[in-house]
């Protein structure tokens, strides 16, 4: 799934909400997708909202929305460990809900490898494999294929911090102009 | 049956005046009709039945605020909202803009019927329809802003009200010139738009425009302080401590009222920001726990605690800025934490969230606080320096062309170019002072 | 804003810091539980007054020799200098008292006599002493109250208050302005020698409207200023000064005005202190001149030597310190009578502030015996070491803060801490590595700043003008709250409606 299909997605689905506002019930899946969306985009607000707001009907018939949901709680007290841990409860999801908790789980796991990066100049292989949700063998694994990163005295791990990704680039031309405009706009 | 020759002669006037096109007669006239239609609620659906939707707007207008009026059964629910539903999806917008107090009035009545019914949410897709449809741009506020927002917090379906919140206004509906009277907007609507505005913007932690926006609320002209603009001022102080750490001083158009009363009115709070200003996390939570109830009763307990728990954070920036490096047992200490740990998750959290600038170091069990890496030279920079540059412009130009506008408003140029003589009777009240405001703040 | 000032230090820290450097040993709070430190920051000007002039404070080991110090004082500037000694030092109270009442029966002042002799009592009693037994080695240390002293010097001062009194009438019948000007001041003079410095004050005023001549305005103002300073009504001093300075006799260059002009200057420092403006103050006692310094009803040289000194200390920098204070003529006669103070403003000087402290500390114990300087000595004491920090810093790129800590008789966390808040409050600009305990001054990259700025500008520019644009959106539809409107939105008599 792209990034641009999981707005797509996240915005059909809050649509299919409203107009059944006030309808038939909804099917509990929609809101599971909606909630796993939500989280996927780290909009832990709405998720919030979301679950304040899903009928009670459905939290109590469906599983796999409580189940989102708990990851929902734990990412809302930012708590990376417990996140994973939380994530890593429910081994199989329903076909709709698969695809996102997937993409979340990677990219939980991006989020948090780009924190550590940049957050620490030296870590160890135990407080890493907390915030990856790893066992510490697998941990240094992950950290020997970041690039940059180092491992010394076989439990100390050095980071890299990540290099931004280059922005568009501009035209020299097109600067001039927006100079241009930009100091007449400041002489008047 | 002189009742129904009654509702006869209604639908004949609203079909004549409509074939004529004297729309803005025909919205005059409807006030006086609504005694006749609310006696009749009974035939209401026939006279519908006459009436085309888009030929006669204004008619269908009416007999629906009549029909809403009517306190609706139950069974009529279904029947009545698709009524409404077809209405703001066919209205004839040349027609219904002549009577933009009546449907205000009818979207007002169809959200508390909405709540009555405790089905908000249901109401909030034709409510933004509405919005869009009657509004000529979509920066003009309507009084159907204020329902829009309602419905959206008391669903907790925020996000339909922010595409509405996020765009700032510069006009009003109905437009100012010429005056109708009877078209005032009513200032009810204004102040709750803005403090509903500042809730929700408080809730998905957009404290920045949430502030904005009970400011707004806060600055509104006032003779008397209203209870929106007091609850807005006790969230503007809650909002203030977690976003700056302290309160700002009111602006200097504040209205004298507001001033005066204000403080007086939210001592709690005034208690709480007071303590804030000592630095200690302990004095802000002994002000939080005594006041408890009072914060419960005005739901603002929740932040409360937020104000509490960005004390911490403040504490921790303050930290950066006296140090270079530190323990993290020492950040603990001096910002009364738990221990080290609990420092350590802190600051990565901060670190995620840009709040600060920082590496932790736990072979040492260390922090160094960095300074703001951003250098000002990358491309993504430049084109942030050009995006403000250009809303900064964009907001230039409007000013100017509102000058504009004022300056050649002939009711300006005759006051301005007759001057100082005073028995003439001001012909639209706020004129001379509002230009002068307008030219004053510009020229700064 | 003001709070601001002390930001993150938690009670103890704040309290640790305090006793450390300025509650040394030798004081002990008389009260056990001390006004709240944090209380006092959350409005230092309010509250810092108070907490300093009222709080009990105990002086155990001064140096002081009273006889000497005494002599430097006449009429009621001696009995208020004793009394506040008795009042703060359990070692000298008793010779302070005896002292203070041996003075106090060359005066009309009954009531003061009863109160000394009161005190007296009191101390002796509670020493373990019976104030009424006559003979022995009781009666050498104690007299009883003289009943008869009382008695003869009512009277006496009954009588005089009559003739004064009827003088002053008479005086008026006939209408010599003179007379009756020197009337009023005679009759002030009494009420003074009584104690009664309210009715002494009225009469000094009203001497005002009999001057003849500028000198005779200058005269009324300095007993109205010697009053209002007994009566600590700095703000009645400081117009009788001003009063004084305008008269137009009254010109600077005339010898004999030298005199005048030193006490002016003293009240006006005295005024400032009072005011905590330490700087003026500063400048005032900087004025006075050491060869017409002549104010034993109010202070001694020395004592302008004290309080300008460690003003100046304060509040003047490095250059303002050579400039007025070392390389004044006339302010290093004072000087010379306070050859401890003038040490710790050289060593200051020259940088040596372990020693500066040292000697800081030292004489501490008799500053705090005076009445006027003592509510201040801790202000000014952290002042004078906040101001030693940051010259100490001012040359350097980086520094070692074990060294620091060393200059300043300190341990390395404790002085971590000072320089934590002189670094909120912005006097130092560095920021701390406590990993390798330096100090290392910031270093500002204009450029960043600027843009920093800049965006912050354009920001605050952009909130500005949408307020603008929707206010007059506002206006222009008329958009107000009126009183008492039917929905509760929009209406309501505030304090009514509102609740």
């Amino acid at each position: 799934m792209t990034v641009e299909d999981m707005k797509v997605l996240e915005s059909d689905l809050e649509r299919q909400e409203l107009e059944a506002a006030g309808g038939a019930p909804l099917p509990a899946s929609v809101y599971t997708q909606l909630l796993a969306v939500y989280l996927y985009h780290n909009d832990l607000c709405n998720a919030k909202m979301l679950w304040k707001r899903i009928p009670d009907s459905a939290k109590l018939a469906d599983e796999e929305l409580n189940a989102v949901w708990r990851i929902g709680q734990r990412m809302w007290q930012r708590d990376l460990y417990l996140v994973h841990v939380a994530l890593a409860q429910t081994d199989s999801w329903s076909e709709p809900v698969a695809l996102i908790m997937d993409a979340l789980k990677g990219q939980v796991r991006s989020r948090a490898l780009e924190l550590i990066g940049s957050a620490y100049s030296s870590i160890t292989v135990e407080s890493l494999a907390r915030l990856l949700g790893e066992t510490p063998a697998q941990a240094l694994a992950s950290a020997a294929s970041q690039p940059g990163w180092q491992i010394v005295d076989s439990n100390m791990i050095l980071p890299k911090k990540p290099v931004p990704p280059p922005g568009p680039p501009l035209t020299s031309e097109d600067q001039l102009d927006k100079l241009t405009e930009f100091v007449s706009f400041l002489e008047n | 049956m002189a009742t129904a020759s009654a509702l006869e002669q209604f639908v004949n006037s609203v079909r004549s005046l409509s074939t004529s096109g004297s729309f803005r007669e025909l919205a005059e006239l409807l006030p006086k009709c609504s005694e006749v239609l609310t006696r009749n609620s009974q035939h209401l659906d026939n006279v519908l039945e006459t009436l085309n939707v888009n030929q006669h707007s204004l008619g269908i207008l009416a007999v629906l605020v009549a029909k809403f009026s009517a306190n609706p059964q139950p069974e009529q629910a279904d029947s009545l909202f698709s009524q409404f539903q077809d209405f703001i999806n066919d209205f004839n917008v040349g027609q219904v803009r002549n009577a933009t107090d009546i449907f205000a009035e009818l979207c007002h009545l169809f959200t508390k019927w909405m709540v009555e019914r405790k089905t908000v949410m249901k109401g909030i897709d034709v409510l933004r329809k509405a919005i869009s449809r009657i509004q000529t741009n979509e920066a003009q506020l309507t009084a159907v802003h204020a329902d829009l927002c309602q419905l959206c917090l008391l669903s907790k379906c925020l996000k339909p009200a922010l595409q509405v919140l996020d765009v700032d206004i510069t006009c009003i509906l109905p437009e100012y010139d010429p005056p109708v009277q009877g078209h005032q907007f009513e200032s009810e609507h204004f102040l709750r738009y803005f403090y509903y505005g500042g809730m929700i913007y408080t809730a998905v932690k957009q404290y920045d425009r949430a502030l904005y926006f009970y400011e707004v609320a806060l600055t509104t002209p006032a003779f008397a302080v209203s209870h929106v603009m007091l609850e807005s001022y006790k969230k503007y102080i809650l909002v203030s401590l977690v976003l700056h750490g302290k309160v700002n001083t009111l602006p200097k158009y504040t209205s004298q009222a507001m001033m005066r009363f204000i403080k007086p009115l939210s001592q709690t709070y005034m208690d709480i920001a007071n303590a804030y200003s000592s630095n200690s996390i302990t004095d802000v939570q002994a002000a939080v726990n005594k006041h408890r109830e009072i914060l419960e009763r005005d739901n603002n307990l929740g932040l409360a605690k937020q104000v509490v728990a960005s004390l911490t954070k403040k504490n921790i920036q303050r930290l950066t800025k006296t140090f270079i490096t530190l323990s993290l047992s020492d950040v603990a200490s001096r910002v009364q934490l738990a221990g080290p740990a609990e420092a350590e998750s802190l600051i990565l959290n901060m670190i995620e969230d840009g709040e600060i600038f920082a590496t932790i170091n736990q072979r040492d069990g260390m922090v160094v606080f960095n300074e703001d890496p951003e250098m000002y030279n990358s491309p993504e920079m430049l084109h942030r320096l050009r995006h403000e540059m250009t809303v900064c412009m964009e907001l230039d130009r409007k000013v100017q062309s509102m000058e504009e506008e004022i300056i050649t408003n002939p009711q300006f140029v005759k006051k301005a170019g007759v001057g100082a003589e005073e028995d003439i009777p001001p012909p639209a009240g706020q004129q001379t002072p509002k230009a002068a405001g307008i030219a004053n703040t510009y020229s700064v | 804003m003001l709070s601001s000032r002390r930001r993150l230090e938690t009670r103890n820290q704040h309290e640790k810091q305090r006793s450390r450097y300025f509650h040394n040993k030798h004081i002990t709070k008389a009260l056990p539980a001390p006004i709240e430190p944090m209380q006092v920051d959350m409005q230092p000007e309010h509250n810092e007054n108070t907490e300093e002039d009222n709080e009990p404070f105990i002086v155990e080991n001064p140096t002081l020799d009273l006889e000497s110090y005494a002599a430097n004082y006449s009429g009621l500037a001696k009995l208020h200098r004793l009394l506040f000694i008795a009042d703060h030092c359990p070692v000298l109270k008793v010779e302070a008292l005896k002292m203070a009442i041996t003075h106090v029966s060359f005066t009309c002042n009954i009531s003061l006599y009863q109160t000394l002799h009161r005190k007296l009592v009191e101390t002796l009693g509670s020493a373990g002493r019976l104030p009424d037994v006559a003979g022995g080695a009781a009666s050498k240390d104690f007299a009883p109250i003289d009943n008869q002293w009382i008695e003869v010097r009512s009277k006496k001062a009954a009588v005089l208050l009559e003739k004064l009194d009827t003088d002053l009438k008479n005086y008026k019948s006939n209408s010599i302005k003179e007379s009756i000007r020197r009337g009023h001041d005679d009759l002030g003079d009494h009420y003074l020698d009584c104690g009664d410095l309210s009715n002494a004050l009225k009469c000094y005023s009203k001497a005002r409207d009999y001057c003849t001549s500028g000198k005779h305005v200058v005269e009324m103002c300095l007993n109205v200023i010697k009053v209002s300073i007994y009566l600590q009504n700095w703000a009645h001093v400081v117009s009788y000064v001003g009063k004084a300075e305008s008269t137009p006799d009254f010109s600077e260059g005339k010898e004999s005005n030298q005199t005048v002009l030193t006490k002016l200057r003293c009240a006006s420092g005295l005024a400032e202190l009072a005011g905590r403006k330490y700087k003026s103050a500063a400048k005032h006692f900087l004025q006075a001149n050491f060869d017409h310094c002549d104010f034993p009803e109010i202070l001694s040289p020395s004592n302008v030597a004290v309080y300008g000194g460690l003003c100046a200390l304060a509040t003047f920098d490095r250059h303002e310190l050579q400039k007025n204070v070392i390389f004044s003529s006339s302010f290093k006669l004072f000087l010379e009578l306070e050859p401890q103070l003038r040490d710790i403003i050289f060593k200051f000087y020259q940088s040596k502030y372990a020693s500066c402290l040292k000697l800081l500390d030292e004489m501490k114990d008799n500053l705090l015996l005076d009445m006027y300087i003592a509510p201040h000595v801790n202000t000014l004491y952290s002042q004078i070491r906040n101001r030693a920090l940051i010259q100490y810093f001012s040359p350097y790129m980086s520094a070692d803060m074990r060294k620091m800590a060393e200059s300043f008789n300190t341990s390395v966390p404790a002085l971590e801490d000072e320089l934590m808040q002189l670094i909120l409050d912005g006097q130092i600009q560095a920021r701390i590595d406590s990993h390798n305990k330096v100090l290392v001054a910031k270093d500002v990259d204009q450029r960043c700043t600027t843009f920093e700025r800049s965006l912050t500008i354009g920001r605050e520019y952009q909130r500005r003008t949408r307020m603008l644009i929707l206010r007059s959106v506002i206006l222009r539809h008329n958009i107000h709250v009126k009183v008492r409107s039917k929905s509760a939105a929009s209406g309501g008599r505030p304090g009514t409606h509102v609740a």
